[in-house]
């Protein structure tokens, strides 16, 4: 795909290729995100979107292609991710990953202690600030496992955020969710991109959350097993010439049970 | 309420049967003469008719074993060219037929996921020896940069590490230690016994225990009590995407989480070691004092001349630190690399404590063989 000049990019995936072992999962993956953009990665179950996503925090390298940053690409000679790549951007996973053994306040320095040259007070003021941002003010001293799924989220989140990353990776952010902390959760992620100015990359499948918080979106499929359409998903609703994607958007089963098999 | 067995009614007029289901199909009730019934009624090499017609008695019940029932015998019947028609059954069992024919919508092609030479078990050792050993050389790596001091590994883990399995671990390398002792002294006494020459044991528990039951009886606890805790924590941190949240961070979990606990245990076990080498004396001495009415200090005092060279000693600390590497390497390695699931996470487990004690014995082998060959005897 080449890239437009008038473009702000700020991520860009150039045609990757997916494996694990000799099972192919995705190919000729190529998009790009514009700064300051919320872009969802949508599709069916087993579509391979978890997939991508690994590849873009690091966790899975691709058998061809790369990830690009500003400020370099992604994947190196090594088998380790880049690390000045790396420092662009945070990761919120699906059961949230919070370092079990340590505290709020501890998970949320931890990258700062391990990567900034702050003194200790300076660090332990941040992280309390981290946890403000998310409404986790006064948990500092709670460890995961005494809050509930969606204060673990929003824990997530104030550790992706620890880095004053510019870019935010968040794996199925709804998963696990009541309406209601879902719904939260969206306006969270409203306002970061809104007043901090980052970009997101989301997993998800929620349809409520892809029409509230995204500008654009790729959809993968999983017998194509690549990008089929990609774009803002309120249009796409409206003016997409797939049937898969329309289905999707607009929640209806398929009527012919047999085209996906 | 109770329940009607199941009948199956065959009525044959020229070209078409007509089958009448009545009595509950329901799962709870057996369905032995039925399905002898229809097996009979299959089991001819040619028929005479072309079609099976099915009704139902509408006051039967029933459930999921009418389905399977109906769809079995369609099969059966198609496969011999027979028609069928269910037109005479109500129609929400003609609908659940045809769903449960809707193929399935979702067929990726699972399976052919390993590749051949994961397929014997063979191969499938030589491939877990490369994994190990690239994980060995990637500890190595740590270790050096540690030295360097440019690692990630941060000194407080490592002083809580040393704390778990170093001091958390005395009472029970007491206990061990102390029965071991004990146990040899009675063991001896009766040998010893025959040749007048009861002061023996004190010399006898002592080089047993430095140098060899101290060593080896910790590495047995270690490996049952810290390679098994190592090797359950790294799993469900794994298991909870916590060790992917460190690579996204950039932290190496070889540097965060491999090298506090390794190298505590490194350090932890020749001390521990040593403790049990005294306990295990102090063992042989209760046995000495209490039962063969020896004085402490004769005892002592044979306990020493035994003893003269501190090389008994050291070879035992030398062993120790072979072992305590054995059990970090094997118990953090069987974590890090669980599979994605609760099963595996109990089978990395297990197998640490397995692969560490083999391990342990084999390596204590080789050392003693090394030590007579080379006179250090």
């Amino acid at each position: 795909m080449s890239s437009d000049p008038d473009k702000n990019w700020i991520l860009r995936a150039d045609s990757l290729l997916l494996k694990y072992g000799r099972n192919m999962v995705l190919k000729d993956v190529s998009f790009e995100l514009t700064q300051g953009d919320c872009l969802t990665i949508m599709g069916s179950s087993g579509c391979g979107k978890s997939t991508l996503l690994k590849s873009m925090v690091g966790l899975l390298r691709p058998s061809k292609g790369n990830i690009e940053f500003r400020n370099g690409l992604l994947w190196g000679k090594s088998d380790l991710p880049n690390q000045e790549a790396v420092a662009n951007f945070g990761v919120l996973f699906q059961g949230s990953a919070l370092w079990g053994s340590m505290n709020l306040l501890e998970n949320i320095s931890l990258p700062l202690e391990t990567f900034s040259e702050l003194k200790a007070a300076e660090i332990e003021e941040i992280a309390a600030y981290k946890l403000s941002l998310v409404g986790l003010a006064g948990c500092e001293h709670l460890y995961p496992s005494q809050l509930s799924g969606g204060m673990q989220k929003r824990a997530g989140l104030a550790r992706a955020l620890s880095m004053d990353p510019q870019i935010l990776f968040l794996d199925e952010p709804s998963a696990g969710l009541d309406p209601i902390n879902s719904r939260q959760l969206d306006e969270l992620i409203l306002e970061l991109k809104q007043s901090l100015g980052i970009s997101f990359v989301v997993v998800t499948h929620e349809l409520e959350s892809i029409f509230a918080i995204s500008d654009d979106s790729i959809f993968l499929s999983p017998s194509e097993k690549t990008i089929i359409e990609r774009g803002a998903p309120g249009v796409l609703k409206s003016s997409s010439n797939n049937p898969e994607v329309v289905r999707f958007l607009s929640r209806t089963a398929a009527e012919d049970q047999n085209t996906a098999g | 309420m109770t329940l009607k067995p199941k009948i199956l009614q065959i009525t044959q007029n020229h070209q078409c049967v007509d089958l009448t289901l009545s009595g509950d199909w329901v799962i709870r009730m057996e369905s032995g003469l039925v399905q002898e019934k229809w097996s009979n009624f299959i089991s001819p090499k040619s028929f005479l008719f072309e079609k099976c017609r099915f009704q139902i008695d509408s006051k039967s019940k029933w459930d999921s074993s009418l389905l399977v029932f109906l769809l079995k015998a369609r099969k059966e019947l198609s496969e011999r060219n027979i028609g069928v028609d269910f037109s005479g059954l109500p129609e929400k069992i003609q609908n659940l037929l045809s769903f449960a024919d809707a193929r399935s919508t979702n067929r990726r092609n699972f399976g052919n996921d390993t590749l051949d030479y994961e397929s014997n078990s063979l191969g499938l050792f030589l491939l877990s020896l490369q994994q190990f050993s690239t994980f060995w050389g990637k500890w190595l790596w740590s270790v050096t940069q540690l030295l360097m001091g440019r690692s990630y590994m941060r000194f407080t883990d490592f002083f809580v590490a040393c704390r778990d399995c170093g001091a958390s671990a005395l009472p029970i390398v007491t206990l061990i230690a102390f029965l071991t002792g004990l146990t040899m002294a009675f063991v001896g006494s009766v040998q010893l016994e025959k040749f007048n020459a009861t002061i023996y044991v004190a010399d006898l528990v002592s080089l047993a225990m430095v140098r060899e039951m101290g060593a080896l009886m910790v590495a047995i606890v270690m490996a049952g009590r810290t390679g098994a805790s190592f090797a359950a924590e790294l799993g469900s941190m794994k298991l909870r995407e916590e060790i992917d949240s460190l690579r996204t961070f950039g932290i190496p979990a070889m540097d965060f989480l491999v090298l506090p606990r390794t190298l505590a245990l490194f350090f932890m076990t020749p001390l521990l070691t040593l403790y049990a080498d005294v306990v295990g004396i102090l063992g042989g001495l209760t046995v000495g004092t209490q039962v063969m009415d020896f004085s402490s200090l004769h005892y002592f005092e044979q306990t020493q001349s035994a003893l003269t060279n501190m090389w008994e000693v050291y070879s035992g600390l030398i062993k120790s630190l072979a072992f305590g590497l054995i059990i970090g390497l094997i118990g953090c390695y069987k974590g890090m690399f669980t599979g994605n699931n609760s099963t595996s996470l109990g089978k990395s487990v297990t197998s640490s404590v397995v692969v560490s004690i083999t391990l342990i014995v084999i390596c204590d082998a080789c050392f003693e063989i090394f030590f007579s060959f080379m006179g250090y005897r």
